[in-house]
């Protein structure tokens, strides 16, 4: 064994680097955070079994495609049929990211840093939405990559495939914003689960009731609008407006104007950043 | 050269001015700001980060507007805050390595700068446990290695003592003279106790209201009320006749007699006082100054 010697306090006069890196290194410690890298391993149990089950028909597309010749899943309807595990993912990680920090008053300790509060939570957001989007564009990935060494007959649905990369990119953003903003304002972490997962159930329940409901009292020109309710259906009618994918809602109902939704789309993530940024600016007041 | 200055800074909250006119300078060295609880201190410090932003008046640490260059100061000052303010389930050397890189520090030097100033605020193999699991003190410790952990030129300590027991409050006192002394930093550090930074300051500050009430260096306010008290057995009556007519300024209270303490020889007449009476001596304390004692004083010469 070697000694150890006491030399006294040490100067550091190495590298001091600028925000980019901090920013960076935030967005890296999120994110490994979100996943429970780095933590006990209980913290791991959670998210990597929901990553796991988001495979599940990942893989079970491949064999079909392998053994029988037919495709399974969609490319572009895959994040709207797992949308529950999605939001289970987004309602269980969401408040790991914010809620320690505020609920412990770590806050202070940042911010007499460098660091700004805007960067602070576009960091928080960005790590966020690198994990939902990893989570639903991995499995699109490994179907993509069975369709090409099956080599079904006809061309591969590249197309499609990228497609539906840019809208899971879309809906980690929206996902993201929305979900830490619900979760900063209920710091406690139970609470933050029970508040994200509360929104997603009344926005998926609500939906097809509404739609029944307008579609019955012959209010079919606003009745395609319920389906922007739900975050999922959302981005799947902007992507259908993009793409012309055919609309993923229940029984293939139609979505309303492709722009409208857009705009929707738009109006929500900004809304969500809003919240966060008001959340924040009162946080950072204390 | 002053590693801090004030001039009419001023914070005015809604229904309350936490801060109110202040002027005031800081040479470097380990600086004391008293006040009780309430009296600007946190504000102070706050708006000194740049974090708060002044109703009134200007600020410049380490030579830097607190307005227009906050990000700046913050690179280069150390904050440990009055309040709980670490996560539970982490442990205090990955806290503290990651907050070293929040400080813009290179993964392997942010590794290496937090096990060195874990080791030196006196966290052992505890570091790798989570930190909820520790006790007040080692906590306060946790703070204090993050507020060091950038290797900065000052550092703001609010109320370092707050919630420990009288042999944490030592060490963690001895440990503020040292950063002051041996490690070159500069303090700024804030207490409702004068008595305890009497110890290890160079020069104190006192506010209450959010004004200056006085600003000198620690000898000035130790030799001004020096009193030191004698407890006896029995015979406490004697013992005061018998110092009053060796010429000192003795009061009783309640068991214990109050000596004011002209110089060294006032100890020596206690002693021998006590000896030739042949009196049981108890207990001879040099008596601790409360911030209620200067204002007192203060208020008392405005009169």
């Amino acid at each position: 064994m070697s000694e150890i010697y006491d030399i006294g306090y040490r100067h550091y006069d190495g590298p001091r680097l600028g925000r980019g890196h901090t920013v960076l290194a935030l967005t890296a410690h999120s994110l490994r955070g979100v996943f429970g890298l780095g933590r006990p391993a209980r913290s791991k149990i959670v998210p990597f079994a929901l990553a796991g089950i988001m495979l599940l028909p990942a893989i079970v597309t491949v064999a079909m495609m392998a053994l029988i010749g037919q495709r399974g899943m969609e490319y572009s309807g895959f994040a709207v049929v797992m949308q529950a595990v999605v939001a289970i993912f987004l309602a269980a990680q969401a408040p790991t990211v914010v809620a320690p920090d505020l609920r412990h008053r770590v806050l202070p300790l940042y911010l007499s840093r460098p660091l700004t509060i805007v960067e602070y939570v576009g960091a928080k957001v960005a790590a966020m939405t690198v994990a939902v989007f990893a989570l639903v564009a991995t499995p699109l990935v490994v179907m993509y990559l069975g369709e090409l060494v099956v080599d079904m007959p006809g061309p591969p649905a590249t197309g499609e495939f990228l497609g539906s990369l840019l809208m899971a990119l879309v809906l980690a953003v929206l996902l993201s914003a929305f979900g830490l903003a619900l979760a900063s304002f209920t710091p406690r972490r139970g609470l933050g689960v029970a508040s994200v997962i509360t929104v997603y159930l009344l926005s998926s329940a609500s939906v097809p009731l509404l739609y029944g409901m307008m579609v019955n009292t012959g209010n079919d020109a606003i009745a395609p609008w319920a389906w922007v309710l739900n975050p999922f259906w959302l981005v799947d009618s902007v992507q259908s407006w993009l793409f012309g994918t055919p609309p993923h809602s229940i029984e293939s109902a139609a979505y309303p104007s492709g722009a409208g939704s857009t705009a929707f789309l738009l109006v929500l993530i900004a809304v969500g950043l809003g919240a966060l940024a008001l959340r924040y600016r009162k946080a950072a007041a204390q | 050269m002053h590693i801090l200055a004030t001039e009419g800074l001023t914070k005015r909250f809604p229904t309350v001015t936490a801060v109110d006119q202040l002027t005031v300078a800081v040479e470097p060295g380990v600086t004391g700001l008293v006040g009780a609880n309430g009296a600007g201190k946190s504000t102070l410090i706050k708006m000194l980060l740049g974090l708060l932003p002044p109703s009134g008046g200007r600020a410049r640490v380490l030579d830097l507007d607190i307005v227009s260059q906050g990000a700046e100061i913050r690179r280069f000052v150390g904050y440990m805050p009055e309040h709980e303010s670490l996560p539970p389930d982490v442990s205090a050397t990955e806290l503290v390595v990651h907050l070293a890189r929040m400080s813009g520090l290179p993964r392997v030097a942010a590794r290496e700068r937090a096990a060195d100033v874990l080791r030196h605020v006196g966290l052992a193999e505890e570091r790798y446990r989570p930190i909820g699991g520790y006790s007040t003190g080692m906590k306060q410790r946790v703070k204090l290695a993050q507020a060091l952990v950038h290797d900065p030129k000052l550092i703001f300590l609010d109320e370092p003592t707050n919630g420990l027991d009288p042999r944490g409050r030592d060490e963690m006192l001895t440990l503020i003279r040292r950063i002051g002394t041996e490690f070159g930093i500069s303090v700024l550090v804030t207490s409702h106790l004068l008595g305890e930074l009497e110890r290890v300051c160079d020069h104190v500050i006192v506010i209450d209201g959010g004004r200056l009430l006085r600003s000198s260096a620690i000898g000035e306010f130790t030799q001004a009320t020096q009193t030191v008290t004698v407890e006896v057995d029995e015979g406490l009556d004697d013992l005061a006749e018998r110092l009053t007519a060796g010429g000192q300024t003795v009061s009783p209270q309640g068991r214990m007699l109050v000596v004011k303490v002209l110089g060294p020889e006032t100890y020596d007449a206690v002693r021998d006082a006590a000896a030739d009476l042949g009196l049981c001596l108890i207990r001879l304390e040099q008596n601790r100054h409360r911030i209620e004692d200067v204002f007192r004083e203060e208020a008392s010469t405005r009169v």
